[in-house]
């Protein structure tokens, strides 16, 4: 390398040069693209909830969503109310699944008081209670869509990861894990409970309903944990407006 | 003979077994057990890395007269990152489902030290077609001891390849499992993978006595 | 108490080495003698200790959604964490080659024993990973942030130091020529993970740990019952293809 290059001067020029040149690439990839991709995560998260109460396209074994072109309409079709519930005021929102539920969950750490999305969806004369929930796996941020009817029996559930292991944790969004929910009780005995994600626990086939767990996938121990918590933590604060619905 | 020299076809075959970059090198190990639980991923981490390892030769390659060596590393990891994180940003908004697929693997290709290793070893001295061919060289030998890997880890773990399951039914006792065959789920843990490295090196170095060490 | 407890979960459960696998390419390479494992295991430490704090400064103040909000309320709806990758990576590439200048500077003898490992940390993907994991696990203030990079460092520092007192032992043992070096070591260290999982359970009460082993078998059984699932993870058009050529086979 020559000398011209070994220079104060010449590095700190470069290293500005470098900066500004990476700095507006990234920028302007980023803002140029962020139309595209925030449409992108809207019509995933429609595509999710309706995952959750079943309007997918699911084939014998594998989990399929509808598609991106369909969602939108299909979202307007079935989820016939948006909620957010804030305390004790329960309000009407049709944006409501845009919420943030990372947000919502700092501004609860905040001191301040979260707001709780939640969306009704009626199909084939069944009402569907559907909630978001988030919480921590192995690697990063896990998150779910659960549907659940109102004595909050799982219905349906969606769970997604943003960087579990391939092959391991990152097998809760395989159909085997999903589908195993369906039909699970969240309460035991009129309490709350949520519902576990056991190793060995006496049912491997997961044919009472009502023990409060399911089967964890082998080797995703950490991912499997930070389900059961974010299940329990997160779907806990809906009690309220069960216990609501039921009394009127 | 046409576009490769012999040097050149040397570049690329040379990873490929003498000196594969985990086995010899020992770069990009972390990536290796991280991802093998599955022979699809491994497929998919060895194609991005093929990819991103061919284009960041090339392009550090082209800057290797202007980088001042002072700051080198700085400007390796950034000319990476940048890289990686444009053509994330760009699969999110136009091929949003498969990058869903690759997300995963972003953090682990800009943190790959095969990468950084492969700048500073050759692509800083070397012309771009050069070092394209070695980009791809390398990223082929790291790729082909990932699916090695990844196809041991998944056949003995899940009885499964790609999803399909080659060593009949574990639930219904079909194909081999009938004569009291049973998953081995301890092939899924992360630690198994460094085993299997290990005696991946064993063969390798029983073959080619020349690779041996001296303790 | 909330600082102790992260600080032993980030040496021993969550050890950088054996439980995250992550710095693995420099454990492999720098340990045959345990006086270079130690110089670079206290760069390690060092290093890890003034980034992890620093990236979450430029996490809480820059780089979060909302995190510009200090500057204004017009920024408070900046999102900035697209940034965070080449954040992170310039933060630690640069302290490095500080830390690599100022050390030169006043401490020749220790730049000579340590020097030729400093450059080699910046692309040991344990300090990146420190930084990315402070970040995912919400971290929440400073003081627990520098204690998670001293205790990451530190469990990074144990786990070269195992292997290269174990590789010393082992050049007095008679290994098949095939797999001395390199392979033996592998096959080590994938036993030392192993042993380490045994700490899994240390701060969750110890039932869950002991139970893993013979608890695979059963929860692999029922695994299989949708092994038709395993690969195909997600929706997009080849993989429907995929499932249409598994019902096809069948």
């Amino acid at each position: 390398m020559s000398n011209r290059t070994e220079s104060n001067g010449y590095t700190i020029l470069f290293a500005i040069g470098m900066v500004v040149v990476v700095g507006s690439l990234l920028a302007f990839a980023a803002s140029a693209l962020k139309p595209n991709i925030d449409e992108n995560k809207r019509l995933e998260k429609q595509q999710n909830i309706l995952y959750a109460m079943g309007v997918n396209e699911n084939d014998e074994s594998s989990a399929n969503f509808v598609s991106t072109e369909d969602a939108p309409q299909l979202f307007e079709k079935y989820i016939t109310k948006q909620l957010v519930i804030q305390g004790d005021k329960v309000t009407e929102d049709d944006q409501a699944y845009l919420i943030d539920v990372k947000k919502e969950q700092a501004n609860a750490k905040a001191g301040l008081e979260r707001r709780l999305p939640l969306f009704i969806g009626e199909k084939d004369g069944k009402t569907y209670y559907i909630a978001p929930i988030r919480g921590k796996g192995l690697w990063d941020a896990i998150w779910a869509y659960v549907a659940m009817d109102e004595n909050m029996v799982v219905q349906g559930a969606y769970f997604d990861h943003k960087g579990e292991t391939p092959g391991l944790g990152a097998n809760i969004k395989q159909r085997f894990f999903m589908d195993d929910f369906i039909g699970e009780h969240l309460k035991s005995n009129g309490a709350f409970k949520g519902i576990d994600v056991a190793k060995g626990n006496a049912d491997p086939k997961n044919e009472d309903k009502t023990d409060n767990e399911v089967d964890a996938i082998a080797g995703a121990t950490i991912t499997g944990n930070g389900v059961s918590a974010m299940i329990k933590s997160d779907l806990k604060l809906y009690v309220p407006y069960f216990e609501n619905l039921k009394n009127n | 003979m046409g576009l490769l020299s012999k040097k050149d076809t040397k570049l690329i075959l040379d990873p490929l077994a003498d000196n594969n970059p985990i086995t010899i090198q020992v770069l990009g190990i972390c990536s290796a057990l991280a991802i093998t639980a599955e022979l699809k991923a491994s497929i998919v981490m060895a194609i991005s890395v093929l990819f991103v390892l061919g284009v960041g030769n090339v392009v550090i390659s082209l800057m290797r007269n202007i980088i001042p060596s002072k700051i080198r590393i700085i400007v390796q990891l950034v000319v990476v990152a940048a890289l990686v994180i444009i053509v994330d940003q760009v699969l999110k908004a136009f091929a949003y489902e498969l990058s869903k697929t690759l997300s995963v693997f972003v953090g682990l290709i800009i943190t790959n030290c095969i990468i950084m290793g492969r700048f500073e070893a050759f692509a800083l001295g070397n012309g771009p077609w050069r070092s394209f061919l070695d980009g791809v060289g390398n990223a082929a030998g790291y790729g082909v001891i990932l699916i090695i890997v990844g196809f041991f880890r998944e056949l003995l773990g899940s009885g499964t390849l790609l999803g399909f399951k080659v060593l009949g039914d574990p639930i219904e006792k079909t194909g081999i499992y009938a004569i009291g065959y049973e998953n081995n789920g301890f092939m899924l843990l992360s630690p198994m993978a460094l085993i299997v490295v290990g005696i991946i090196i064993w063969v390798q170095r029983s073959k080619n006595k020349a690779l041996i060490e001296d303790h | 108490m909330e600082h102790i407890e992260l600080f032993f979960k980030s040496i021993f459960i969550d050890n950088m080495v054996f439980a995250t696998f992550l710095g693995m390419c420099s454990y492999l390479a720098v340990s045959k003698k345990v006086s270079t494992a130690v110089g670079l295991g206290a760069a390690v430490i060092f290093v890890l200790a003034i980034t992890v704090p620093l990236n979450w400064l430029l996490d809480q103040y820059l780089l979060q959604p909302g995190a510009l909000v200090w500057l204004g309320e017009d920024y408070a709806s900046y999102d900035l964490s697209f940034l965070s990758f080449i954040m992170f990576i310039a933060t630690i590439a640069t302290m490095v080659q500080l830390v690599e200048i100022v050390v030169e500077k006043f401490s020749p003898s220790l730049y000579n024993s340590l020097g030729i490992f400093l450059p080699l940390i910046a692309v040991n993907c344990a300090i990146l990973g420190g930084s990315l994991f402070m970040q995912s696990r919400e971290i929440p203030t400073l003081g627990l942030a520098t204690v998670y990079g001293i205790g990451s460092g530190i469990g990074w520092f144990l786990a070269i130091l195992a292997i290269a007192a174990i590789r010393e032992k082992i050049r007095y043992s008679n290994v098949p020529p095939a797999l001395r070096g390199l392979g033996i070591t592998f096959i080590t260290t994938g036993l030392m993970a192993i042993g380490f999982m045994s700490f899994g359970g240390m701060l969750t009460g110890g039932d869950d740990a002991g139970k893993k082993e013979d608890k695979t078998v059963v929860v692999e059984e029922q695994k299989e019952e949708s092994v038709e699932v395993a690969s195909v993870t997600t929706k997009s058009e080849e993989e429907k293809e995929l499932s249409n050529t598994i019902k096809v086979n069948e």
